[in-house]
């Protein structure tokens, strides 16, 4: 067991780039059609890894308790706006989530919201993407936190309006590389065309959102932050 | 709203199978419906998928997928043809676009498109079998096995998710009592009122997110190695289910490896039973995919069959 904890990750390294390889190498292996499955392979390993990550690191009963609480925030503010395409602010909540307790908190709140409010509004075979996209949403709003720990208001309403667009495309490779044939650069930027309005809405929210209400947000999560920060003394002194 | 979404115990039997072999079943669904293009073997899935949601009677929550889907389903069948300009048989030669060039409709993105979007329809329906047949505690708690804490926050997650949305309609309310309007306004007034919403549900979710923490800990979470709460046992149906999707996945892979199961549909369509070997993989690849519909009909129907398995 703990042999293969230690070759995960490499061993993942390996199999992606391997399976990228083998699909220009090998025809046979996919026929020219299985991008949609090799594609959705990627994104399983990568989820895998990401939750591995998360397993390996010290986590708290607090820190478990409160992502998975933001989680379902995230996932319950897809809901109310269902009626609004585009406009929700899971990806804002995701985003703050990340910037204020961690890459890694940011990945689960992001991927627990993909997930489980695909438990309610229907699991399908985007819920992988849309856990990897919200995911890595929340994830890099980790880094950038650590990258420039005084980002400041315009500096995030600048970076949720981006992540707007960056969900869409990276929701996009998904129909892509699954229902259109063949897969060349014509019919990826019709695709990537098609779903420019939507995402520009959704941008548009995220920054509205970010704009509006992010300062209010990210104080209360700082100070639930600081609550988290417990420390146990033994009983005896 | 979203009631036929939920899984429902019904008693039947494609929900007494073990979350390894349902998981591994439907896992294998969706594997073989991505790998195939051959018209037949959508086709041939599809009516398997089908019969599945039939012994579960979810014909009823399929009728929603089926209806949410149609329109992607229209948009996959409307976008291939517009865009696909490998096709040789052109049926309608269309006017000229500024970036596209001469719009041209070929058959054989018409029949591409239709089998994508069968395909689709297919996929859509595996998940509709899934939220049909499958616990989500069930496979939280295979899950919990090789990650525990993610599997803990998922499970807290999905337990959380309708009490939120009851909290929410709960502050929804008391601000409506209080004269606020959600419906009345500009989209920014109605955005600042929904914020304010969540502002106030973020804050109480998250005083009852340290609660719940606290009462992990007086439960000695972390403490140790964790126990297990709920034992599935695995019976004779598992493993025939199991055997049923391994020998098709592999026949299918035979079949994939050796062109019997493939279909080009460019430049042109080609046969669609080239040689009896294509019909006879995708008979071995339904029978065995239909292990699982014969033992549920066979359980329901057969006091023998229902003692063995």
């Amino acid at each position: 067991m703990a042999f293969w904890r230690k070759m995960l990750l490499p061993l993942a390294l390996v199999f992606i780039p391997g399976l990228l390889l083998a699909s220009i190498k090998i025809n046979a292996f996919l026929l020219g059609q299985g991008w949609g499955l090799l594609a959705l392979l990627i994104i399983i390993i990568a989820l895998v890894l990401m939750y591995w990550g998360f397993e390996q690191g010290r986590v708290s009963s607090r820190e478990v308790a409160v992502i998975a609480m933001l989680g379902t925030i995230a996932a319950a503010g897809r809901v109310p706006f269902a009626s609004l395409p585009g406009i929700q602010p899971t990806t804002f909540i995701v985003i703050i989530s990340g910037f204020v307790f961690g890459p890694r908190a940011g990945f689960m709140v992001g991927s627990t919201a993909g997930l489980v409010s695909n438990f309610f509004l229907g699991q399908g075979p985007w819920t992988p993407w849309q856990m990897f996209a919200w995911g890595l949403a929340g994830t890099s709003a980790g880094v950038l936190k650590t990258g420039c720990p005084r980002a400041g208001k315009k500096v995030m309403t600048v970076f949720s309006f981006l992540w707007g667009y960056l969900f869409g495309w990276i929701m996009n490779l998904w129909t892509w590389t699954g229902f259109i044939h063949p897969l060349t650069w014509e019919s990826f930027v019709a695709t990537y065309a098609a779903s420019f309005w939507f995402d520009t809405l959704h941008a548009l929210g995220n920054a509205a959102f970010y704009l509006f209400f992010g300062s209010s947000f990210i104080k209360i999560l700082q100070r639930f932050r600081r609550r988290l920060e417990v420390r146990l003394l033994p009983a005896d002194s | 709203m979203f009631e036929g979404f939920f899984y429902q115990e019904k008693g039947v039997f494609l929900q007494s199978l073990h979350p390894l072999a349902a998981v591994f079943y439907l896992g294998g669904l969706l594997v073989l419906t991505l790998l195939f293009t051959n018209p037949l073997y959508l086709l041939g899935l599809l009516l398997v998928i089908l019969l599945c949601i039939a012994a579960v009677r979810g014909w009823e929550t399929w009728e929603t997928y089926f209806r949410l889907s149609l329109s992607m389903m229209i948009l996959v069948i409307i976008i291939n043809p517009l865009l696909v300009r490998t096709g040789e048989t052109v049926i309608w030669w269309g006017p000229r676009l500024p970036v596209f060039g001469r719009l041209t409709v070929s058959l054989e993105a018409v029949c591409y498109g239709a089998a994508m979007s069968v395909r689709l329809l297919a996929v859509i329906s595996i998940f509709c079998l899934y939220n049909l047949t499958v616990h989500p505690d069930k496979v939280l708690s295979l899950l919990a096995r090789f990650a525990s804490r993610s599997a803990l926050v998922l499970s807290l997650a999905t337990r959380m998710f309708p009490a939120m949305l009851r909290q929410m309609e709960n502050i929804r309310e008391v601000q409506a009592m209080r004269g606020v309007d959600f419906q009345a306004g500009t989209l920014k007034e109605r955005l600042s009122r929904y914020a304010a919403l969540m502002n106030i549900l973020l804050l109480s979710s998250l005083e009852d997110s340290l609660e719940i923490a606290e009462a992990m800990q007086a439960r000695a979470f972390g403490s140790g190695k964790r126990s297990c709460y709920r034992q599935d046992t695995w019976r004779p149906r598992d493993s025939l289910c199991l055997g049923g999707s391994l020998l098709a996945l592999a026949v299918a892979v035979y079949g994939q490896a050796k062109g019997f199961s493939t279909f080009s549909f460019y430049p042109q369509l080609g046969y669609l039973i080239p040689g009896p070997m294509t019909v006879v993989v995708l008979i071995i690849i339904l029978l065995a995919l239909s292990v699982p519909v014969v033992l549920s009909w066979g359980w329901q129907r057969c006091p023998y069959i229902k003692a063995k398995i």
